[in-house]
């Protein structure tokens, strides 16, 4: 991989990333973060609504765009995202995408 | 005023930018003893300083891309990372300035500000309070939600009562604010299921008397009107296309006739001091409540006058320490 596109150490496992989400969401909704399962359903189970999830885009982000240089969340997916698992999910695709 | 207060402007944003939002910050480091950071494409900002250049109170920060009225809100300040409005919120965030303020799209400038300051916690949603004159008053109305969330959920609206009714304790000096809800009746079985649903809950507020109706504006019935942001912005545009017709009617009267044009001599200029009174750019912007910083939004027509008005209530705010009194209120309860 090109060393400049990390700079925070190797890629992201799933679980660091669903650790990652669950804490950044639970400080958004003000929930219990152990609410927030893999299969937990943004809409249902989490009532998090589109500004909610686009607060997490950000926060997900700021906070990995500073380890893996290029890593961005399209806008136009969120819609694609029903799950935290789902977000788990796309957010490692895009890390490994951004450091190939 | 404190001199410490910087405030970072968005300096490409709104009708007249760049030229009149550089001169009112101009008159605002003059007039007001802030400092400002001028937020925007340096080779459109820098040569509208005195002199082309260095100003003691000013510094230009440059940022390329421009938020424009037609921009979806979210999208814009998530992807212009570097345009002038987004530069002004992370000026905020990052300490460089204690306030910011903009009169471009107020979507935008509501997004950018809650995702770089972020939100006060037990905030669902931010509210713009606009401050509404009240002729004859001692003081103004608020209005929140001026436009920031159109579609509201009810505990949302008991949040923008909580909020308003801090503000106006602090900003307009009202010990006990008076809350009113904006409905189609003073009953308070009247309105949509909206207003049916926030009214039992503002009922627990200290200080609401109940339903108010859009006739209430600018009489200064009650000091905080709740209502929803679409709800808040129609009435607001409604009121200022009134006012325009007011006006046209009036001089239209005024020069009617001969007499009335030879009266006109001595009634207009009473007149255009009166107006003064009313003049969204002589009452000051309006607070973006609910974030965790300081924002001030100002009409996307907004004259120099407008942004020093804007920039004084943005310093007053940091002065006042406005979002810790917010937060403390709603942590209270």
């Amino acid at each position: 991989m090109p060393a400049e596109t990390h700079v925070g150490g190797s890629p992201l496992g799933p679980d660091e990333v669903l650790a990652i989400i669950r804490e950044r969401l639970a400080e958004i909704l003000e929930i219990d973060d152990a609410i927030v399962t893999l299969d937990a359903t943004f809409a249902d189970d989490l009532d998090a609504d589109s500004l909610a999830l686009i607060e997490l885009v950000e926060a997900l982000e700021e906070e990995l765009g500073e380890r893996t240089v290029g890593f961005t969340i399209d806008d136009d997916d969120l819609a694609e995202l029903k799950t935290v698992r789902d977000a788990v999910d796309y957010v490692v695709a895009r890390l490994a995408g951004a450091s190939s | 005023m404190s001199t410490r207060v910087t405030v970072a402007v968005d300096a490409m944003g709104g009708d007249r930018a760049p030229g009149e939002i550089v001169a009112g910050a101009l008159q605002a480091v003059d007039e007001l003893g802030v400092g400002v950071l001028l937020v925007g494409r340096e080779e459109d900002v820098t040569p509208l300083l005195p002199a082309g250049g260095a100003t003691d109170g000013v510094e230009v920060v440059d940022a390329r891309e421009i938020v424009t009225m037609h921009d979806e809100p979210a999208t814009a300040a998530r992807t212009k990372k570097d345009s002038s409005l987004v530069r002004a919120a992370r000026a905020v965030r990052e300490g460089h300035a204690q306030a910011m303020v903009g009169a471009g799209n107020t979507g935008a400038t509501m997004a950018a500000a809650l995702l770089k300051m972020g939100r006060i916690r037990g905030i669902a949603r931010p509210a713009i309070a606009v401050p509404i004159p009240v002729p004859h008053g001692d003081r103004p109305q608020l209005l929140i939600d001026g436009g920031s969330t159109v579609d509201c959920a009810p505990e949302w609206l008991a949040q923008f009562a909580r909020m308003g009714r801090e503000y106006a304790r602090t900003r307009l000096g009202v010990d006990e604010p008076s809350v009113g809800l904006l409905s189609n009746g003073e009953e308070p079985g009247k309105g949509d299921e909206l207003r049916k649903e926030v009214y039992p809950l503002l009922e627990k507020i200290e200080g609401f008397t109940g339903n108010v109706e859009g006739r209430d504006l600018m009489h200064g019935t009650v000091d905080v009107i709740v209502t929803d942001g679409f709800t808040g912005n129609v009435a607001l545009k409604s009121l200022e296309g009134a006012l325009r017709a007011a006006v046209a009617l009036v001089f239209g009267v005024l020069d009617s006739t001969p007499e009335a044009r030879e009266a006109s001599k001595v009634i207009t200029p009473l007149l255009l001091a009166a107006a003064a009174e009313i003049d969204p750019d002589t009452t000051g912007g309006a607070a973006l409540l609910g974030i965790d910083g300081v924002c001030v939004i100002s009409h996307g027509a907004s004259s120099a006058r407008a942004i020093v008005n804007a920039i004084g209530v943005a310093a007053e705010c940091v002065d006042t320490e406005v979002v810790g009194r917010l937060k403390e209120a709603i942590h209270a309860g």
